[in-house]
């Protein structure tokens, strides 16, 4: 009940934050405006617009993750309106998850309009739904639950502009890590390729939300993988969750 | 009495978050090792038509022009050494044409992308063509002549083209001396004796030790030889025109006034003339000598 009321509470914030509509904006721009590149291309256009209007989707989502979740409770700490919160009998807990529920609200709205501005765009070049891109965005939403988890651990003890820079930074990770593997494999048995072996597996794989390139080319996705990347990003949101709950409780804003 | 009541409940609370947080990561770490078990259908190479020249993709690098090339070439290694990706020689100039734009100093690529065009392609004139590439944006890098000219030497077995080759780089400042030797084999390989002949020269009087200039004597006794051997053999068959048979020695050939002088070898020895055959040969064997 009290979650809900603060996640309420912060998605009527979200919907004033002149950023997200900035991005909105943006990202409606390039998935109209991947039809003007289609026409560009020698060859299958409708693969570009699927591509660019998918990668738009993903980046100006990630985008708006960032940029309002690094100052969600940045901004209740530098206001001070944090003390009139947590003078009421809440949990901070309960705080930080009203918060990131607040903003994946935000989030999904905001990723259900870009969907369905692409889907538009979509259906006026080949007059058909396309409804296996659905899947695609909906593990790029699953990807963003992620990030925002994140953001909003760096912003229980960070400023907005390094919360940014931080959770930027693990997002690019997250699509990097895989090269780990490369290394693992070359590095020879022993201390070193055991440490490496465990970074990988701790650091996050956001390639395990990417099914994009599966969707634009009707590749057969393993029905394992959705169960397995769902319940991996519900796992690590809840993990990074549970770190920025841990951060905000040794807090002290007396 | 209140802080002993509320120390308990927090000291409760931060164990089950860390029990919590213990849950889900180690949740995720199974299930990331999980994930890695599901193979999931690729599209071999389809990201590399979308990569863009690398005219505009040095402006896409904000100044990390250098950084952008090392990361492309290191993919570069690891796509070409893929062989599960049947097409993956497809773009290689275009890949290969990318570093060479963001970085055209960078002169290992040129190199690599050669020798992947030549031995894993098979497309020789593609490996010519990085390696002009590498030539034109480096013109003081001799490596790159000289890498083509043993392309077309060892693989094209076009000697002419070979010899262009060497010609440049052996003028380039850093040369190995070997390049001026290869210049001169694929001259006279060409049978173009004279410049053969001068670059040996040339080589055995800058020589500073005795095994390159036994090298170049042993090759200028053939650049000699060869020439001799094919005045005395044309002589020979004029010979036989106009008599309507074979000389019985070599020095009918002056007698008849066909030669002004019998040529010698190297050595001051006799060319070896087979009366019954026509045939003429040098006294010694060049690399032997």
């Amino acid at each position: 009940m009290k979650i809900g009321t603060i996640a309420r509470n912060t998605f009527r914030e979200a919907k004033r934050d002149r950023v997200l509509y900035l991005l909105f904006f943006f990202a409606a721009v390039c998935i109209v405006f991947a039809r003007a590149l289609a026409v560009l291309t020698v060859g299958d256009r409708v693969k570009i617009i699927k591509d660019v209007g998918l990668a738009s989707i993903s980046l100006f989502g990630v985008l708006m993750a960032i940029l309002m979740g690094t100052g969600l409770v940045y901004k209740e700490i530098d206001k001070k309106t944090i003390f009139t919160l947590l003078a009421k009998p809440i949990h901070r807990a309960q705080f930080i998850l009203g918060k990131y529920l607040g903003l994946v609200l935000t989030l999904f709205i905001m990723t259900v309009l870009m969907a369905a501005i692409f889907l538009a765009v979509l259906f006026a070049h080949t007059f058909r739904v396309e409804w296996p891109m659905l899947t695609a965005i909906l593990f790029i939403f699953l990807e963003l639950l992620v990030i925002t988890a994140v953001a909003v651990l760096f912003s229980t003890f960070s400023t907005p502009i390094l919360s940014s820079i931080f959770s930027l930074s693990f997002a690019l990770i997250g699509h990097l890590s895989w090269g780990l593997e490369t290394l693992i494999r070359k590095m020879r048995p022993g201390a070193g390729r055991t440490l490496a072996r465990v970074l990988y597996t701790f650091l996050p794989d956001l390639e395990n939300f990417n099914f994009k390139t599966e969707v634009v080319h009707g590749l057969p996705i393993p029905p394992r993988i959705y169960l397995y990347s769902t319940a991996y990003g519900l796992l690590y949101a809840a993990f990074v969750l549970g770190l920025a709950v841990w951060v905000f409780r040794k807090r002290d804003f007396i | 009495m209140t802080t002993r009541r509320i120390a308990p409940r927090r000291l409760s609370g931060g164990f089950a978050l860390g029990l919590f947080l213990a849950a889900t990561c180690a949740g995720f770490m199974g299930l990331k090792l999980e994930t890695d078990q599901v193979l999931r259908e690729k599209v071999p190479g389809s990201s590399i038509i979308y990569i863009p020249s690398g005219k505009f993709l040095k402006y896409a690098t904000f100044g990390y022009s250098a950084l952008a090339a090392d990361l492309v070439y290191l993919w570069a290694i690891q796509y070409y050494g893929s062989p599960e990706i049947v097409d993956r020689f497809a773009y290689l100039d275009h890949i290969f044409a990318i570093i060479a734009e963001l970085d055209p100093r960078y002169a290992d690529p040129y190199e690599i992308g050669s020798m992947i065009a030549d031995r894993e392609a098979g497309d020789i004139p593609l490996a010519l063509a990085i390696l002009d590439r590498g030539f034109a944006k480096n013109p003081d890098m001799w490596i790159f002549p000289f890498e083509a000219g043993h392309i077309a030497q060892t693989r094209l077995k076009d000697f002419d083209l070979a010899r262009e080759y060497f010609g440049k780089a052996m003028v380039l400042p850093g040369a190995p001396d070997f390049t001026k030797r290869l210049y001169a084999n694929a001259a006279f390989k060409v049978t173009d004796y004279a410049t053969s002949w001068e670059t040996w020269l040339e080589v055995y009087n800058t020589a500073t030790d005795d095994r390159v200039k036994k090298i170049a004597s042993n090759h200028l006794y053939q650049v000699r030889a060869e020439m001799d051997v094919n005045a005395l053999k044309e002589a020979v068959a004029k010979f036989k025109e106009r008599y309507g048979r074979l000389p019985a020695a070599l020095d009918r050939l002056v007698a008849t006034g066909l030669l002004s002088a019998l040529p010698m070898d190297l050595d001051g020895r006799d060319y070896v003339y087979d009366p019954a055959t026509g045939d003429v040969k040098a006294p010694s064997l060049w690399w032997k000598r």
